[in-house]
């Protein structure tokens, strides 16, 4: 067999290996097929939670979350209880500087080691990689990248309906018609001072005739035109952000309603590839300009697809998946740009749209989901099916291009479920008298969000994240009541009532069980983890509001959003997939097996901190 | 608050303040305010410099330039040096209100200048390697063990050797901002003022390449790019300095003077002798530095110094040995003088726009010895050449070597402090200023013999302090759109 010179990783986040072997077994994935006959198949066990960021560091790194620190979407800072975003944060070191972000993605990732050994990567929209790292080849940063906004993607619905209502995370931005006229106003980042919006000014025409509205942004050339239905090209943006700097960005429309009411979407405002960035996206700093002028430009942000749009209901299913359909081609003409020219090396690609895919379509899976009931929908039944059939056309034309010295490696960073039922955790945590809220504040939409109510003297446990508790420890905590000593009996009471809780309704078992930290991590950044982790049913997950440090009174509550599959439930059931087109051990594979096959693949050195096994035979 | 002086020597405006690529520059200007300087007359710098550090005009520090007649004689000018300005600085009032300094390469400070703190000598220094160029001592041990050789200035930057100038400068700079970074981390200090002279050797030696206007310009130069690059290179360093700040400081970028293009050099003692106001013993054959001639002083009225303005001295009974001039006619004399200055056409015939002042008009005091008039040729397109043998008013060559570019009367500066109430563009603000506004917002008091006006004038404010209040709000706009969680 001929040595190999060249590892192909392609990513497609979220493939369920239950959903996958059916349709492997009928003949719908000939791609994968091919891959599994010529080396194997076997499933892949994930990472304590079974969250994207947490199971990709450890895919990159080959350690557990305690040698890189991602232990969930959402971390908080013991000492103000404040909740932020795991992937990265921003600092300023004084007011002469520029904010910087920082990757909180710690450890030897893979591509390190390579660079050192002077063998060269491209590592592609992996989680984590903001701000990307400096490595030998290209590196273009995935999820964790902010909208121009600095969130995660704020976009924005213009309307004539007086009646509209505002949803979540986006603009709500009311417009009125002067004959077939709007003045209106795109809105971008925060000035960086005064947090005040900065805008730029924009007029919609209808033309009626055309079933459309042109779209002109101030500053910009040209006329933009929005077909009902259809998303629009890229129009790119310049905010002033005060005298001297202005910020760059792109967005694209989608024109949703004409009558009776001019219904408007514009996607979040996103970095543009092709300018000069205040954060950049990509190592080298001109790799996304280059990629652009390659493939197009393309959508930048960590969270593409607009989930946020179909869960307000500014558009249809129809629509999403129209806009899934541009991102995977987008992605793929990136993956075969650098197929096409490296040669010699390491190639990462991530596909994330499998992983959205499923999340907003699980519904059509299940007659009685509650999501389904709540807003009854048809003719999507064979998406989430379909969409396995159109990666494994995508690896078909990865593996057309190919020679014998490559090694292909395919996988899912974790499994997918149903997302029936959501647990609140901190209602649980009140019941049982270990979290008190200030007196007088009522649990629920009284004591809202962010732990923002809670009376820290006299709580001894919090949740925030999706499935992360944390005890509110002495010496941790900046109001932390609970002794060292008390520490383990109370980490196990928690343990032992929360395993094994039951849903009154449906009488499952809604948690199979709790892990704490010390039986799940180790490494230098264990410190950071959370002190317990709950380990899900199928069908459940940490609720809506416990993910923002929420405190209903109840302990249960349907899950009616559009986002209703999920996988951050017990990781045993939710295992990945993996092929390789040479055999491999299929016994026992692990997310933290990649990274060392990866690089005996290629004859470079094991990372020093690496806890897997290599895989091949 | 601390202060931070970031002294860049000829800085010009057009450049400093304008050109986009200056990330760490802009980001300063946005944060604070930014504008011209008006620089004194002469603006040179020496004594620029000096008169910024102590809010004093030329003629009350009793300087009127680099180099200066120490008496009536006729023996010549003599070199200024820190001896030649003690007058009290920022940095004296610093020190009394006990707080410490730190100096590096502030013109003139050799000899060293015995601050409360450390004092690193400037251009004039002869030899960095031989000479007790600190202060204290045994800062220049620490300085070698940093750089290894100290460099204070590129000696005969006046050269056509281009490459070789500029690999100098550079190096010269880089060192400077490494002895800079040690000191800003390291030492303890209040008051921390450096200048970088390598901008001011790198305006002379590429003007004519930069700037399109010149009359020497080759568009297809290969060291067109040069002068851009340095300032590049000044925002790279300056974003480094940034760095080691804390926000309780004050920080000011600031030129003592711009820079602009050369025309040529007029032959000013030249023109005096076709004038028969300045009178020689002998016509020399070739072209004769003004300290060579034969010059016939009882027969002498007037006779001038070259450089890049010209101080022109009358020869005054009672006043010079052998004074020609009658006491009784010196204002008269002195108008006609000024007025056929002022007069004085170009090569191509046209009036030149020459400014001439007058001393006891435009200085609040006069010390020493200053010149009788001030010209500035051209409005100093045109620079003062002293020797004699030209045959012609108006040359192309320079005296002391190539020499692409003039002072300007503007340079630049730019602002940032916490407590700044000042934002944006400011106009009218003058090299004067720079010391009352400085001490101001430091919370120091502002001497008497300062002459400038502070520019925030008692109007410091409060730093903003964070609010803990909109944490939420910033919160849930970091995490808006993750769909996990919403």
């Amino acid at each position: 067999m001929a040595r190999i010179r060249r590892v192909v990783v392609v990513g497609f986040d979220g493939l369920d290996p239950r959903i996958f072997e059916r349709l492997l077994a009928n003949g719908s994935l000939p791609a994968f097929a091919r891959v599994r006959g010529a080396g194997g198949y076997s499933r892949v066990a994930t990472t304590l939670p079974a969250q994207t960021p947490v199971a990709w560091s450890s895919f990159a790194t080959g350690t557990n979350p305690g040698g890189h620190g991602i232990y969930d979407f959402i971390r908080r800072d013991p000492q103000s209880y404040l909740a932020d975003f795991s992937l990265n944060r921003f600092e300023q070191k004084n007011m002469f500087l520029p904010p910087r972000a920082v990757n909180l993605r710690r450890g030897e990732a893979v591509w390190d080691v390579l660079s050192k050994a002077g063998i060269p990567s491209a590592v592609i929209r992996c989680p984590c990689t903001f701000p990307p790292d400096d490595v030998k080849g290209h590196m273009l940063a995935g999820m964790g990248v902010p909208d121009l906004r600095g969130g995660l993607g704020t976009p924005g619905f213009y309307t004539s309906d007086p009646g509209a209502r505002r949803g979540e995370s986006e603009h709500l931005i009311p417009i009125q018609l002067a004959g077939d006229t709007v003045k209106t106003r795109l809105i971008g980042p925060r000035h960086p001072k005064n947090r005040a919006d900065l805008e730029q000014a924009m007029s919609l025409r209808i033309d009626r005739a055309g079933r459309r509205v042109l779209i002109r942004v101030d500053g910009t050339d040209g006329e933009l035109a929005a077909e009902l239905g259809g998303w629009t090209g890229w129009i790119k943006v310049k905010f002033k952000a005060g005298l001297l700097q202005s910020m760059s960005g792109m967005v694209r429309f989608l024109l949703v309603g004409l009558d009776p009411h001019l219904e408007l979407y514009v996607s979040p405002v996103n970095f543009d590839p092709s300018a000069a960035l205040l954060y950049p996206i990509s190592a080298p700093a001109e790799y996304a300009k280059e990629l652009a002028e390659e493939v197009g430009t393309f959508y930048t942000t960590g969270m593409v697809e607009d989930h946020g749009g179909l869960n307000n209901g500014r558009f249809g299913e129809g629509a999403y998946l129209a806009q899934c359909a541009d991102v995977m081609a987008e992605r793929e003409r990136m993956l075969q740009h650098e197929l096409s020219r490296l040669r010699d090396g390491f190639i990462f690609c991530l596909f994330d749209t499998p992983d959205r895919i499923q999340h907003m379509f699980w519904r059509f899976l299940e007659r009685d989901h509650p999501a389904r009931l709540a807003a009854p929908v048809e003719g999507f039944d064979d998406v989430i099916e379909q969409h396995y059939r159109t990666c494994d056309a995508i690896l078909g034309r990865v593996l057309e291009a190919l020679d014998d010295d490559t090694l292909v490696i395919t996988l899912s960073d974790h499994g997918f479920t149903s997302f029936r039922r959501g647990v609140h955790l901190n209602g649980w945590l009140l019941k049982e008298g270990l979290l008190a809220l200030k007196s007088g504040v009522a649990p629920g939409e009284e004591a809202g969000e962010y732990l923002r109510s809670v009376d820290w003297a006299r709580t001894k446990a919090y949740a925030v994240g999706i499935g992360s508790v944390y005890l509110n420890l002495r010496g941790r905590e900046g109001e932390g009541i609970v002794t060292p000593d008390e520490a383990p009996a109370l980490s196990q009471r928690i343990e032992d009532g929360l395993t094994g809780l039951k849903d009154p309704i449906t009488g499952e078992v809604a948690i199979r069980g709790v892990t704490a930290r010390s039986a799940a991590y180790s490494g230098p950044f264990a410190a950071e983890s959370p002190d317990l982790v709950v380990r899900f049913s199928e069908g459940y997950r940490a609720s809506w509001t416990t993910a923002v440090g929420g405190v209903p009174a109840d302990l249960f509550e349907d899950n009616v959003k559009r986002w209703s599959g999920d996988h951050i439930v017990d990781p045993a059931l939710v295992p990945g997939i993996l092929l390789m087109n040479r055999s491999f051990r299929s016994e026992g594979a692990r997310l933290v097996d990649l990274a060392p096959t990866i690089l005996a693949a290629l004859g470079a050195p094991r990372g020093s901190a690496m806890e897997g096994e290599e895989l091949l035979s | 608050m601390k202060i931070l002086i970031i002294g860049l020597d000829c800085a010009a405006p057009e450049i400093l303040l304008q050109d986009q690529r200056l990330t760490n520059i802009r980001r300063l200007m946005e944060a604070g305010c930014y504008g011209r300087l008006e620089s004194v007359i002469p603006p040179i710098t020496v004594p620029a410099w000096m008169c910024m550090s102590t809010s004093q005009d030329p003629g009350s520090l009793g300087v009127y330039g680099f180099r200066n007649r120490s008496d009536h004689s006729y023996a010549g000018l003599k070199i200024a040096n820190a001896k030649s300005i003690q007058e009290l600085a920022m940095w004296d009032q610093v020190a009394r209100e006990g707080g410490r300094s730190v100096l590096i390469g502030v013109p003139p400070s050799y000899p060293p200048r015995k601050v409360n703190g450390i004092c690193v000598g400037c251009f004039l220094t002869p030899d960095p390697v031989a000479d007790e160029y600190t202060h204290p001592a045994s800062v220049k041990a620490e300085i070698a063990n940093l750089v290894g050789e100290y460099e204070v200035d590129v000696k005969g930057f006046r050269t056509d050797r281009k490459e070789w100038l500029r690999g100098e400068i550079f190096r010269m700079s880089k060192k400077l901002f490494q002895v800079v970074r040690h000191y800003l981390a390291n030492a303890d200090w209040q008051y921390f003022h450096f200048v970088d002279i390598g901008l001011d050797r790198v305006h002379h030696g590429f003007w004519s390449h930069h700037d399109p206007q010149h009359v020497l310009h080759d568009p297809n130069s290969p060291f067109r790019d040069v002068i851009r690059d340095y300032y590049l290179h000044l925002d790279e360093e300056i974003g480094r300095v940034l760095e080691l700040l804390t926000d309780d400081t004050v920080v000011l970028v600031v030129s003592d003077h711009g820079a602009q293009r050369l025309d040529g050099g007029f032959c000013v003692n030249e023109w005096l002798v076709r004038e028969g106001l300045l009178v020689l013993n002998q016509q020399p054959k070739t072209v004769t530095a003004f300290d060579k001639l034969d010059v016939n002083w009882a027969k002498t009225k007037v006779w001038s110094e070259g450089g890049y303005y010209a101080r022109v001295f009358f020869n005054v009974k009672g006043r010079e040995p052998e004074g020609v001039i009658d006491q009784a006619d010196y204002e008269s004399f002195r108008d006609e003088i000024k007025g056929r200055l002022e007069a004085l056409p170009d090569d191509q015939g046209k009036p030149m726009g020459t400014l001439v002042f007058k001393p006891n008009e435009i200085y609040r005091n006069l010390r020493n010895v200053p010149p009788d008039l001030i010209a500035h040729f051209g409005a100093l397109y045109w620079r003062s050449i002293g020797g004699v043998g030209y045959g012609r008013l108006h040359i192309q060559e320079n005296d002391t070597g190539p020499d692409d570019c003039n002072h300007a009367q503007y340079g630049a500066f730019i602002l940032a402090a916490s407590n700044l109430p000042l934002q944006g563009e400011v106009s009218g603000a003058r090299l004067l200023d720079v010391g009352p506004t400085l001490l101001e917002l430091g919370g120091y008091d502002v001497p008497s013999s300062m002459q400038g006006r502070s520019l925030v004038a008692g109007a410091t404010r409060q730093p903003p302090s964070t609010t803990s209040a909109d944490g939420e709000a910033i919160i849930k706009e970091r995490l808006a759109g993750l769909g996990y969680i919403s």
